[in-house]
């Protein structure tokens, strides 16, 4: 009832209507998360449970939850610094693929000739599981860092890649008009009409480039120690401390998210001005 | 003016996936010149935007070219800018960055302040101002097109290029943008091609509609001078008096297209009694002097040779009637005289069709209307009209049926020997005969010059007097032709024949004044003229009513027999083809000898006057005179040319007759 009246009086208070919108899917995403917990308690609560229920998680974890800063050297540092160990990583691994994924698509979807002969490399390539890199990068490298960097970066860059050359392809012939008819010079077509028609196309390859290094590097971690989140849980798993694994779970799952969403964000800073 | 933009013979030819061509285009020809607006009209998928993009240089012509000031085109450049169909502003720039952008890419050479003096004068043109710093998205589609209208003329192109420029938008947005767009054409005197599927925007626009007939093979069908005076208002515009004339023609050109678009094919012929085809389509306009041709449906003069099938095709005016002898709609038509000869020459944007005269089928029946406001204003004579014209401010308006119909001639001789230029002291408008009565009770036109009974008619409901009739002119001239195609008759020569000896037969009848009432019961009918009786017995049977309060008689008002009327001398063509020359409607037939030769064949009515036992000799060709005194000497055309006062220019060629 009170939906269909606001909905019949939209102009009413639009900003309190809005507001009492995101009232109402926040407080619906709650109470499933609170069912989730009250399900997964139950389940735990057998004698013969091999997981801990969540209580028993909170209880386990707190002193990792309230202090994620401590620093007693080594790899026992608090779950600030392993994730932030990984981030930098991903950032560093990242960026590299960025800059080459739309360098590297930009060339291969202006030239049909190459990407004709290109494509089909890159379909077998990008279908190679990013852990499947590590022996090879470990061997190329000889050191678990750049190695961790490079998986981050193979990872990632397909996506740029194939949106980005896509993107080329896809700019409108209308566009294209424009410029021959306004005799635009190469550089200016690029920086003025090439680029930014391709934008769009290009932040999706880097949402889809950004989850799978995340994905990415939580399994290298595991394999190749050191400071991190994804050596955290190894490390934990190695020591019986199921509550937490459980905790880094929701740890990665809460910052994956965050880096999606960030860079999905820099994108519309990026796309202003352009309909979506 | 000289030729700015010249499409020379284009042909565009797609090759199709499965190896097959499409060809979209064939020769296109058209020259255009500076300031001029054109419109490219044409059904969908006629090629009316590939012709477009191919003056752009975004397209490559397959065969011919496009030649701007004596340059050929290769490639797209800023001097032909273009208008988008769906606009093509940049989203991520704007307004003012997209207009900065062709700008200064354009007119790199001039120094940044200028240019940037030249974006903020053009946003003001298209009245932007409070937009200039809005994304394209942010903007109505009216603002949009204005935006690409501004960025187009930013950088002073030579030829704007319109592709439905204004298709996208409500009717209103329409308006105001079409009369912005013209202002800004006019004030600049920038040339523009626009493609467009809108009439009254084409009318409104431009100086010439180029009507594009349907692909495949997409020609150019016909090209129409709308020579409505500048500046003009969307409002006004329609109330012009050829407004009407000149939307239908365009109207009855694309329903023509569309006709032949669900693949209208002439009907098969239906050879019987040793003739090669039986079934035909004649065509007719609502005239009194079409009697004979009813008298040959209605009295049998057809069956009698044989012609079992035919069908009298009612036309609404004498351009459909020339379509559709073009376009084999029609087997043959009963045609205002000077028709045949125009068509055979090519006149008005149109190719050259040879056409054959075999017959003339009427002489004399037009009279020249005035308006009640001549009449009260005592103008009883030419001289008298002469001082009207002189003293009145605003021109005159006088409509004729066709531009090569003697009433146009006529009209305009006898305006010339009263020392009234026609071009230029008074209008003349292209007005089809039904609607003549009506356009001068509407008081769009003072006068007209036309065949009965619409002389009649406005003499009879008192909208007009007769100040002249056509035998005070030039007495016995020719009026109505048959006119048929020559490849018609090349392929059915027994039929043709046929057709003229009943046409013979039928005016034989028709010049028996015992049956002139019957003929006129029959042409009352809706189907043929559909006048009462009493608007067509003036001339035809009844003493001729002047409308100024006395009768005269008129014997030979109406002549379809008497005086050798149907043989197709060459003299009096000869005069028609001066006349077409003298008010430039077209250039005089270097090779005129032939041209008469191959139209006015005597040969063919020798033969079917023999067979119907007629003396069948020309009249010698002999000198003449028309009421003025000025003699014509049918062998020296152009000296009589020489010595007409009132003239245009007019040029010499060779007519190329296959």
């Amino acid at each position: 009832m009170a939906q269909s009246s606001s909905r019949s009086k939209p102009s009413v208070n639009p900003l309190l209507s809005k507001f009492l919108e995101q009232l109402r899917k926040v407080g619906l995403s709650a109470a499933a998360i609170l069912i989730f917990l009250i399900l997964w308690q139950l389940f735990c609560m057998s004698p013969t449970a091999t997981l801990p229920g969540p209580i028993q998680v909170l209880e386990d974890t707190w002193e990792l939850i309230i202090d994620p800063f401590f620093d007693n050297g080594g790899t026992d540092v608090g779950l600030f610094w392993q994730i932030l160990a990984s981030l930098k990583r991903v950032a560093i691994g990242f960026s590299l693929s960025t800059i080459v994924g739309i360098l590297v698509g930009m060339i291969i979807g202006s030239n049909r000739l190459i990407y004709d002969a290109i494509d089909p490399i890159f379909q077998v390539l990008r279908t190679v599981p990013p852990l499947a890199w590590l022996p090879i990068s470990l061997a190329a490298f000889q050191d678990s860092q750049p190695s961790a960097i490079f998986v981050i970066f193979i990872t990632a860059i397909w996506p740029i890649i194939i949106n980005t050359a896509v993107g080329v392809q896809q700019v409108p012939q209308d566009y294209r008009n424009v410029a021959l008819v306004l005799q635009l010079p190469q550089w200016k077509y690029f920086t003025e009409i090439l680029f930014p028609a391709t934008i769009p196309y290009i932040f999706t390859g880097l949402r889809i480039g950004v989850g799978l290094s995340w994905l990415a590097i939580v399994a290298a971690e595991m394999l190749i120690g050191g400071v991190g989140i994804g050596f955290f849980i190894w490390d934990a798993w190695n020591s019986s401390l199921i509550s937490e694994i459980i905790l880094a779970l929701i740890y990665v799952g809460i910052v994956g998210l965050l880096l999606d969403r960030s860079v999905e964000l820099i994108g519309n800073f990026f796309l202003k001005g352009q309909q979506k | 003016m000289s030729v700015f933009v010249e499409v020379d013979q284009v042909d565009k030819v797609f090759t199709l996936p499965g190896g097959g061509e499409y060809i979209a285009l064939k020769g296109i020809d058209l020259k255009i010149k500076q300031g001029e607006f054109i419109s490219l009209i044409g059904h969908s998928g006629c090629g009316k935007s590939t012709l477009l993009n191919i003056v752009a240089g975004l397209d490559q012509a397959t065969r011919g070219g496009i030649v701007l000031e004596g340059r050929e085109i290769s490639k797209p450049g800023p001097d032909r800018m273009v208008v988008f169909q769906n606009y093509s502003l940049l989203p991520w720039k704007t307004v003012r960055e997209n207009i900065a952008l062709a700008v200064d890419s354009a007119l790199h050479h001039q120094p940044k302040g200028d240019r940037r003096g030249i974006v903020e004068q053009h946003i003001d043109l298209v009245g932007l101002r409070h937009a200039a710093n809005k994304y394209p998205h942010e903007l109505s589609g009216g603002m949009k097109q204005r935006v690409a209208i501004a960025r187009a003329l930013s950088i002073r192109p030579k030829v704007l290029l319109l592709d439905e420029p204004f298709g996208a938008l409500d009717a209103l947005t329409r308006g105001n943008l079409q009369e912005q767009l013209m202002r800004i054409c006019q004030e600049g005197n920038v040339t523009a091609i626009m493609v467009t599927h809108d009439v009254d925007e084409a009318l409104l626009l431009s100086d010439r509609v180029v009507m594009l007939t349907n692909g495949p093979q997409a020609r150019i069908g016909q090209i129409l001078e709308v020579s409505i005076p500048r500046p003009r208002d969307r409002m006004e515009v329609v109330k012009h008096h050829r407004y009407y004339a000149l939307r239908n023609e365009i109207i009855y050109f694309l329903n023509q297209q569309k006709r032949s678009k669900t693949k209208f094919t002439p009907a098969a012929a239906v050879a019987r009694h040793g003739l090669e085809k039986v079934n035909l389509n004649l065509g007719f306009i609502p005239l009194t002097d079409c009697a004979p041709l009813v008298v040959a449906q209605e009295m049998g003069f057809f069956k009698e040779y044989g012609l079992e099938q035919v069908t009298l095709s009612r036309e609404p005016s004498w351009a459909s009637v020339s379509e559709g002898i073009r376009d084999d709609r029609l087997d043959g038509a009963i045609m205002v005289a000077g028709m045949p000869l125009a068509m055979t020459l090519g006149v008005g944007g149109k190719p050259v069709l040879p056409m054959i005269t075999a017959m003339v089928v009427s002489r004399n029946g037009n009279a020249i209307t005035l308006s009640n406001k001549t009449k009260a204003a005592g103008v009883r004579t030419l001289a008298d009209f002469k001082a009207f014209i002189d003293s009145n401010s605003g021109k005159e308006v006088l409509g004729v049926v066709h531009p090569a119909s003697m009433q146009n001639l006529l009209l305009r001789y006898w305006l010339a020997a009263g020392d009234i230029d026609p071009d230029r002291d008074v209008e003349i408008a292209v007005i089809p005969p039904p609607q003549m009565v009506s356009t001068l009770k509407a008081g769009s036109i003072d006068g007209y010059c036309v065949g009965e009974p619409w002389n009649s008619w406005a003499v009879q409901e008192e909208l007009g007097f007769v100040i002249a009739t056509d035998l005070e002119l030039w007495m016995a001239h020719p009026e109505k032709v048959l006119g048929v195609r020559e490849d018609w008759v090349l392929k059915y020569p027994e039929t043709h024949l046929a057709l003229v000896k009943a046409l013979m037969n039928a005016c034989e009848y028709c010049d028996d004044f015992r049956n002139r009432p019957a003929i006129l019961e029959l042409l009352a009918r809706p189907e043929y003229v559909g006048a009462p009786v009493e608007y067509m017995r003036p001339g035809f049977i009844d003493p001729y009513d002047r409308g100024l309060g006395q009768t005269a008689s008129a014997l030979r008002f109406n002549q379809f027999y008497v005086d050798r009327t149907n043989c197709p001398g060459r003299g009096e063509a000869l005069w028609t083809l001066t006349q077409l020359a003298r008010w430039n409607l077209a250039p005089f037939p270097k090779n005129w000898v032939e041209v008469l030769e191959r139209v006015r064949r005597l040969d063919l009515f020798s033969e079917a006057a023999r067979s119907v036992g007629w003396p069948d000799i020309e009249p010698p060709l002999a000198p003449f005179a028309l009421f003025d005194g000025i003699t014509f000497d049918p062998n020296d055309p152009l000296g009589y040319l020489e010595k007409l006062a009132i003239k245009r220019p007019f040029s010499i060629e060779e007519i190329p007759l296959q």
